[in-house]
């Protein structure tokens, strides 16, 4: 039980879930839904110390975050804004917006695909930000977590509400917290944009799950780029309802991975519930050494949905034969009318495009480099801001030359 | 400068000889030109020069400026200076042209303790050589070949040479799939290149590319070996009877 003094409407929405959370299955090899993954992330987390460290991605000016949270105290940057909350603020506040909007996509989640993870999340948060922007935000917002060295299991909760014609960008990054179970719950209005990274850094040698659920009214853009770098154990839900007309939406993704036994798990719905919708998913995973890249995509289209453009990718690049990418693509449509299209792949380093770049004096660790750098780009150019793009590209260059060499 | 001997190579993948016993020496300013039948082991033995993966050597040797080619890998081989102009020049998408061009010549200038070359240095060399080869700046903005027309292709080998500026360079039909013009324009720039310590092996079809680039020596190769080597008559006597005279030749050396 929280020891804060939470409001009513949050006691009463958490009766509500925690009466009803016994009916959710819980995690076990014998759900289908969980039978491939690394069961650490259920299991007792420890402490981690990993991070993204963005000091390496400020050679643009972009990147001076506005606001920073460290795990659960927040500290507002230049421009003081009442638009970014702590959760713990959210939740012991009887008149907060959040009233309307904490808890109830998680519930909705829980409809399609049992998440006993996010239902623990909703009954015992202890960090997060609150954020609902009313005006659009032109510099990226960046949250770096961080946090203090404790035992006790981090249930980060996040809310995140955009409002009509609202454009920002939101990149999280830093630590995963102690133990991180992560829920967001985003909202976007009509015409809204939201562009959200998720970088996660290397050296997470403590499992992570985080859960995004998104509900999007008519004419919105979500795009969500997620990097996985030599995550030991790292698990993503996403789930996307694309409510009204005209929505876009990309999810992309990277992982690189070549530490042994080392895992990432990214698993997505998208469900189509209005005509002309269109999503895109780009996933690319860069194994070696005896990891583990799982790719999950699911397009939903409901009977209504009629005009729906579906696009779903999922390549890996094995640089040894012992690392595993397991892909599971999975359409359901009810519509008529519709392009989706799906296609999955797994190769080694093409040889010829390796000679050529070696027959020109280049060096093999830097012409591997080149040829990862031009597997991963598909999704990298997904992202829309020339600026965030580079930095994060050259990033991750610089993170691939050490790649090799460990 | 190259010394090839008795050199036998087969396959990787499947016991089969390719090369049967080749003997060639090229010496500094040389330019030789090899013409042979298809499927006579031609792009295979610049394979095997420029180090590719999946051949065997089963006998002989090749020494280049007195030291054993084989054993250096092939960006070793690169730095020394040997450069091949590939028969099919592959394209490889994302990876941008400028990018690749900049990270070879840097790699070659370091192995070669040279210093690097400066973005802004850098950028005047390849704009000038790819104005004298007609190359557009939206190519060269491109990944590696990506888009690029069969004889764009070729000049884009060419490029490569010049910039890289290598030793000995292998030519491997790069008149293939050019047009009369841009043949011209790359006879040109590989003119342009030819120096006293510069040597040439230029694999072709075509007595034609041979009225441009004038060759010391013409070879033919007929299956995996060189039958018969003369000047730059012999490939006229090609263009006119074909190979029908050699292929006999072939045949009685086994
Ligand atoms: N990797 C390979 N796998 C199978 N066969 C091969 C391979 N490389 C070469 N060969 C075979 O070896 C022979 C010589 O091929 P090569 O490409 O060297 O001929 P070439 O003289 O260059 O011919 P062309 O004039 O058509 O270019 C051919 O019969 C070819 O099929
Ligand atoms: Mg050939």
């Amino acid at each position: 039980m929280n020891h804060v003094n939470t409001s009513d409407w949050y006691d009463s929405l958490r009766r509500e879930l925690e009466s009803n959370s016994l009916s959710i299955e819980k995690v076990s090899r014998r759900s289908e839904y969980w039978r491939k993954s690394n069961l650490d992330i259920v299991s007792d987390f420890v402490q981690d110390t990993s991070q993204i460290d963005l000091s390496q991605l400020k050679g643009t000016c972009l990147f001076e975050p506005d606001l920073t949270v460290h795990g659960d105290i927040m500290k507002l940057g230049s421009e003081e804004s009442k638009s970014v909350l702590s959760i713990m603020d959210v939740i012991t506040d009887e008149e907060s917006f959040a009233k309307n909007y904490f808890g109830r996509l998680e519930e909705k989640s829980q409809k399609l695909i049992p998440r006993p993870l996010a239902r623990d999340n909703s009954l015992s948060p202890k960090v997060g930000y609150a954020i609902s922007f009313s005006d659009s935000f032109k510099k990226p917002l960046v949250i770096h977590n961080r946090t203090k060295t404790s035992a006790s299991n981090c249930f980060q909760r996040n809310l995140i509400v955009i409002k009509d014609d609202v454009e920002a960008t939101i990149i999280e990054t830093g630590n995963n917290l102690s133990v991180f179970n992560s829920v967001t719950e985003i909202y976007l209005g009509k015409n809204a944009k939201l562009n959200f990274l998720d970088l996660t850094g290397q050296n997470n040698i403590f499992p992570k799950i985080s859960h995004k659920f998104c509900d999007l009214a008519e004419n919105s853009t979500f795009n969500h780029f997620g990097l996985r770098l030599n995550t030991k154990a790292t698990r993503t839900e996403l789930e996307l309802h694309l409510n009204g007309h005209g929505i876009n939406t990309s999810i992309a993704n990277v992982s690189l991975i070549n530490k042994r036994d080392h895992f990432s798990d990214e698993n997505v719905l998208i469900n189509h519930n209005a005509y002309e919708c269109k999503s895109r998913q780009v996933f690319k995973s860069v194994l070696e050494n005896d990891c583990t890249s799982i790719v999950r995509g699911k397009i939903y289209v409901a009977p209504e949905a009629q005009k729906t453009d579906g696009y779903q990718s999922s390549r890996s690049l094995l640089l040894n034969d012992k690392s595993k990418f397991l892909c599971k693509p999975e359409l359901e449509i009810y519509a008529d009318d519709v392009i989706c299209s799906h296609g999955s792949t797994s190769s080694s380093l093409d040889k010829e495009s390796l000679f050529y770049l070696l027959s020109r004096g280049v060096r093999k660790d830097k012409a591997k480099e080149m040829l990862i750098a031009a597997f991963i780009s598909e999704a990298l150019d997904e992202i829309e801001d020339e600026d965030i793009k580079s930095a994060l590209s050259h990033y991750i260059d610089n993170w691939t030359s050490s790649f090799f060499h460990e | 400068m190259l010394k090839i001997d008795n050199l036998k190579v087969s396959l990787e993948e499947e016991d089969k000889q390719i090369i049967k016993g080749l003997s060639l020496s090229i010496n500094p300013g040389e330019v030789h030109a090899i013409m042979g039948p298809n499927g006579s082991g031609k792009s295979t033995l610049s394979s095997v020069l420029a180090g590719k993966d999946g051949y065997v050597v089963n006998n002989g040797t090749v020494k280049f400026d007195g030291s054993d080619l084989l054993d250096a890998e092939v960006e070793e081989r690169a730095a020394l200076g040997i450069f091949l102009a590939f028969q099919y020049p592959i394209e490889i998408p994302g990876v941008g042209n400028m990018n690749f061009l900049r990270t070879a010549l840097n790699s070659q200038r370091k192995t070669r303790g040279q210093e690097e070359l400066n973005a802004a240095d850098f950028l005047k060399l390849v704009r000038s050589i790819a104005k004298d080869l007609e190359i557009s700046d939206e190519m060269m903005k491109r990944p590696v070949n990506v888009g690029a027309s069969g004889g764009e292709k070729k000049r884009n080998e060419i490029l490569q040479m010049c910039l890289l500026e290598p030793r000995f360079v292998i030519l491997d039909e790069t008149d293939s799939g050019l047009d009369v013009d841009a043949m011209k324009l790359v006879s040109r720039g590989v003119n342009n290149f030819l120096s006293s310590s510069r040597s040439f092996l230029v694999i072709t079809h075509y007595q034609r590319l041979l009225n441009y680039i004038v060759p010391d020596f013409v070879h033919i190769m007929v299956d995996g070996r060189i039958v018969k080597t003369g000047d730059k008559k012999l490939a006229l006597h090609v263009e006119e009877t074909g190979y029908k005279d050699f292929l006999q030749l072939g045949k009685e050396k086994h």
